[in-house]
């Protein structure tokens, strides 16, 4: 089985859940800090960069972290075919290193998770569609077209900015993997304001995946928002309560991707 | 309506500044050679010319923005940065028209912006080129920031 590190910067806040939601998934994970440098980190076989607020979001949302030593270790690896993967703050981070989308040049990002339209701190439940070939996203692989996942969005920096050509250039090369959807999985207009309402950013070979809002908040029933039907059915049943669903087909989806051939491995 | 005159109020700590600490040390990794990295807010007001002096003496006492315990604020008459300083600001910036929250009198927008120097160890600007790799490479990302020098 490949080793995962959920990489921890200081100020990041959601490595316990993650790893919840990847050891559910039969993923071997294991919670790094960003102390242990990028030696440690180049024995493990695959990344997640969990949310939160890695350094205080000083200078701007993931830009310090992105010149942190230990991903140093996350690039080469994403170079050499290592699945990644950033969740919220973590996604920011892959942006800001130039991993996501990865048009330019490493640490001049061409993309952004900018400060949300309206200057709010959001916290809404979300729905995410595949909005790509799920050939496009080798990261998360046995994705059905058009998974639909259920998350938590909860970011005051989750709109997708570029320039206009960019934009384009990301939605003709499939580089838009998730968009913001309503239940039924029609495209509905991005809470946050994020252009072209992408929920989701992957890179040219798509080993590499930037998702804003958090699938390992919505992995078992009790994590589903009030009104939801499964978890009022649930209701007084603690087993069914603590089933596994909704954004655990994203683990689940990643670690089918690492019990296969990691590509340049 | 009366002529409009520019204001820009630079807001800098006094105590220290963890925030242009651990940018200092991200560009140490970046192998550039900084001994000092001042970071200031900036608020630059268009304001009808007769009230400007309200403005000048409003901003003291919006203690969200400025306190005297731990900032200095310098008024400026116009909104350049100066040689050396590197502003940075959102692409897409809308003015308001309240600061901190409050209206006053002839103000016609207000935007907020955040100010970089970069010095050396003797206490001078670092060299042109030595801000333009911390702007390009980190204090600025360009998909929805702009620079202004």
């Amino acid at each position: 089985m490949k080793r995962v590190a959920i990489v921890v910067f200081p100020g990041t806040n959601s490595e316990e859940e993650t790893l919840r939601a990847l050891s559910a998934a039969g993923v071997e994970a294991e919670i790094v800090h960003w102390s242990r440098g990028s030696a440690t980190l180049r024995a493990f076989d695959a990344y997640v960069l969990p949310g939160g607020f890695a350094y205080e979001d000083r200078v701007r949302a993931g830009a310090v972290a992105a010149h942190d030593e230990v991903m140093d270790a996350v690039i080469e690896g994403a170079q050499a075919g290592k699945f990644v993967i950033g969740i919220c703050n973590g996604a920011q981070v892959l942006l800001e290193a130039g991993l996501v989308p990865g048009t330019g040049p490493l640490r001049r990002p061409t993309a952004a998770f900018a400060p949300n339209a309206g200057g709010k701190f959001l916290s809404v439940h979300v729905f995410v569609r595949l909005a790509v070939d799920p050939e496009r996203v080798p990261v998360l692989r046995g994705l059905p077209a058009g998974a639909l996942i259920p998350a938590w969005a909860s970011h005051g920096e989750g709109r997708l900015a570029a320039s206009e050509d960019e934009l384009d250039a990301l939605e003709r090369d499939g580089h838009a993997a998730f968009v913001y959807c309503n239940a039924r999985g029609e495209r509905v207009r991005a809470h946050n304001g994020s252009a072209r309402d992408v929920a989701g950013l992957t890179n040219r070979d798509g080993n590499v995946l930037a998702l804003m809002p958090h699938p390992e908040r919505d992995g078992w029933t009790f994590m589903h928002r009030d009104g939801d039907a499964d978890k009022a059915a649930a209701r007084g049943n603690a087993q069914a309560m603590l089933a596994p669903s909704g954004g655990a087909i994203f683990f689940q989806a990643f670690a089918a991707a690492l019990g296969a051939a990691v590509p340049g491995r | 309506m009366s002529e409009a005159v520019e204001r820009a109020y630079v807001i800098t700590l006094t105590i220290p500044d963890n925030e242009a600490f651990t940018a200092l040390t991200t560009l140490a990794r970046m192998g550039l050679t900084v001994d000092t990295a001042v970071r200031s807010d900036i608020w630059i007001a268009t304001v009808d010319a007769g009230h400007a002096a309200a403005l000048d003496a409003a901003i003291g006492t919006f203690e969200t923005i400025y306190n005297p315990n731990k900032h200095r604020l310098e008024i400026r008459t116009d909104a350049r940065p100066r040689p050396g300083e590197v502003w940075i600001t959102a692409r897409d910036e809308t003015p308001a028209i309240t600061v901190a929250g409050r209206t006053v009198a002839g103000v016609r927008g207000i935007v907020r912006r955040t100010a970089w120097r970069l010095l050396d160890e003797h206490g001078a600007d670092v060299p042109p080129a030595v801000l333009d790799r911390a702007t390009e490479s980190f204090l600025c990302n360009p998909a929805f920031q702009k620079a202004i020098r």
